[in-house]
């Protein structure tokens, strides 16, 4: 095994990919999640989410002026957007919900 | 695999005549109560997968359904949480994701070809039909898993039910079972308190416990059940619909949750919400952090209560709360020698060994490094807060250390939606006993709402 410090065990992404990504600019969970590839195994973010949130919690504190120079981001910490599902389910037995009692 | 050095021990393992399942074509044993998973890890199996880049070892770490690092492929299913999946005579499981196995995978190389990490950005090579092998190569050696053995309509249509409760209860943790007991209790029978919970057995951190365990938890479902509680076990809330509605909700209502067994889609809905859906555990940033050996203090808490296995002879624990400690003196109870740190003044830098953890380097305050020697670290800080299906209702959240993405709510844990409910570890209350208490005192609280709306409407003079 080569010397890795994993963040996200799913997607296998280093601690070296998000401080790359950090680096980049990208101060933003959102961000770092598309760049790097983190949160999107199959735990959906359960184990790396918060541990990355907080090393940008940490950069920003260390350099408040880096947020300022990036008006658009969202000024508190805040998790990726998780959308359904949100656990594994299979498409078999999402397909049962097709049909008949669908009502809007 | 079943190296006679191996650090996994089961001594103490008794129960009923154990039984076997087929593991890669050989036999394991299993006993009455295992999972796939702790069956595996008390037969001496130390790689349970390989990641899927680097083809990196790796066993379980959570073993309560929350990490995705113990997928086997089960009776030709690929991609199936072996702690989820109850040990039974016969059943046939393999690794997956590697060659020609998972205890030798030759597609590691990509650990050493890639030492810092893999940036996808730069994967793209030229010239073009280069590029082409190389993504050809890349799809090859990524990806989890193969199809499934036989098509899975042969095993008949899945089903689809719809149901509309008084008061849903998703989570069935000490908070969660709490929190249906004492809403059941004050509806007296009048009202329909339905209980869901993910995990194929009821008991949340109840059954990660050293004092508590399954007794905790049988003894919990019990009360609930004689309150006359609705209790759906395996079978997990995936997602909040805001704009649905199903056939028996109340036609001025809107907005479902989805819920799904291994056969069964559940579409369900409530006039009150309770969300007990406790956290994920976490690990911390290491170096070599996923080693197998690294393992929760929940998963380790497991193995000890529900299953009778230690794991190792000389752990190292990590954390420094109410859990870490009664961990720590379970596992010496149990004769094991236990190191810890508190993971603060003192922290882990990097965990020693091969396919096994063998050691850890440790860093304290000043910068001092030390180096011990350890066949498991344990992992037992707080978890973080499964607020997922909480945020797509759109409930607000504030980030916690620890604690992770914790729920706003007021003291009776009512959130920003008037509706919906909040106990226990995704609210910030991380003490096993504390939730309990926190789950039953919310659950009262809603019940006695509910009932007062209702008498206020039906005293209400009817319309026209």
């Amino acid at each position: 095994m080569s010397e890795k410090c994993i963040v996200c065990p799913c997607e296998d992404v280093t601690l070296a990919d998000v401080e790359q990504a950090i680096g980049l600019g990208y101060l933003d969970i959102d961000e770092v999640k598309r760049f790097t590839g983190l949160g999107t195994g199959p735990c959906q973010g359960k184990l790396c989410m918060v541990v990355t949130c907080q090393l940008l919690q940490k950069v920003q504190a260390a350099d408040p002026s880096r947020r300022d120079r990036q008006p658009e981001s969202q000024k508190e910490p805040h998790p990726f957007t998780p959308r359904p599902p949100v656990v594994p389910v299979s498409l078999y037995v999402l397909a049962a919900g097709k049909g008949a009692d669908r009502e809007r | 695999m079943d190296k006679p050095d191996s650090p996994l021990s089961s001594a103490e393992r008794s129960g009923d005549e154990p039984f076997q399942i087929e593991f890669e074509g050989r036999a394991m044993p299993a006993r009455h109560g295992d999972t796939v998973a702790s069956a595996l890890i008390a037969a001496g199996v130390q790689v349970l997968s390989r990641s899927l880049k680097f083809h990196r070892p790796r066993t379980v770490f959570c073993l309560s359904g929350s990490c995705g690092s113990c997928l086997l492929r089960i009776d030709g299913r690929p991609n199936t949480r072996s702690c989820q999946v109850r040990a039974e005579p016969g059943l046939r499981c393999a690794r997956q994701n590697a060659w020609p196995s998972a205890d030798y995978d030759l597609l590691s190389a990509a650990d050493a070809m890639f030492p810092i990490g893999m940036d996808h950005h730069t994967l793209f090579t030229s010239p073009r039909p280069l590029n082409r092998l190389m993504q050809k190569m890349v799809h090859q050696i990524g990806g989890l898993g193969r199809l499934p053995d036989e098509d899975t309509a042969a095993e008949g249509a899945p089903s689809a039910v719809c149901k509309h409760v008084d008061i849903l209860v998703i989570g069935a943790g000490p908070a969660g079972l709490a929190a249906a007991t004492a809403a059941a209790h004050k509806l007296r029978g009048k009202g329909r308190v339905l209980l869901l919970e993910s995990q194929s057995e009821v008991g949340g951190s109840y059954l990660c416990h050293p004092e508590l365990g399954r007794a905790e938890a049988r003894a919990a479902l019990q009360r609930a059940e004689d309150e006359g509680v609705e209790v759906l076990v395996a079978t997990a809330a995936f997602g909040f619909y805001g704009e649905d509605r199903h056939r028996e909700q109340p036609s001025e209502q809107r907005g479902l949750i989805g819920a799904a067994s291994e056969k069964v889609l559940y579409k369900l809905s409530a006039e009150r919400y309770i969300y007990a859906t406790g956290g994920a555990p976490q690990n911390l940033l290491f170096v070599d952090n996923d080693r197998p050996g690294v393992l929760s203090g929940r998963a380790v808490g497991r193995l000890l209560a529900c299953h009778g296995i230690r794991i190792g002879e000389r752990p190292l624990v990590v954390g420094n709360d109410e859990f870490a400690e009664s961990l720590t003196a379970a596992l010496r109870r149990s004769g094991q020698t236990v190191m810890t740190i508190d993971g603060e003044r003192e922290r882990l830098v990097r965990a020693l060994g091969g396919t096994w953890v063998e050691g850890a380097e440790i860093c304290d305050d000043k910068g001092l490094r030390r180096t011990v020697s350890c066949d498991l670290i344990v992992i037992a800080i707080p978890p973080a807060a499964a607020s997922e299906l909480l945020v797509q209702l759109g409930a607000s959240v504030e980030l916690r250390q620890p604690g992770g993405f914790v729920v706003k709510a007021d003291e009776h844990g009512r959130t920003a939606q008037q509706h919906v409910f909040v106990c226990g570890e995704v609210s910030g209350t991380m003490a096993t006993l504390a939730a309990a208490a926190a789950g039953a005192r919310v659950g009262k609280c809603v019940a006695v709402e509910l009932v007062e709306q209702r008498r206020a409407k039906a005293s209400q003079p009817a319309p026209g």
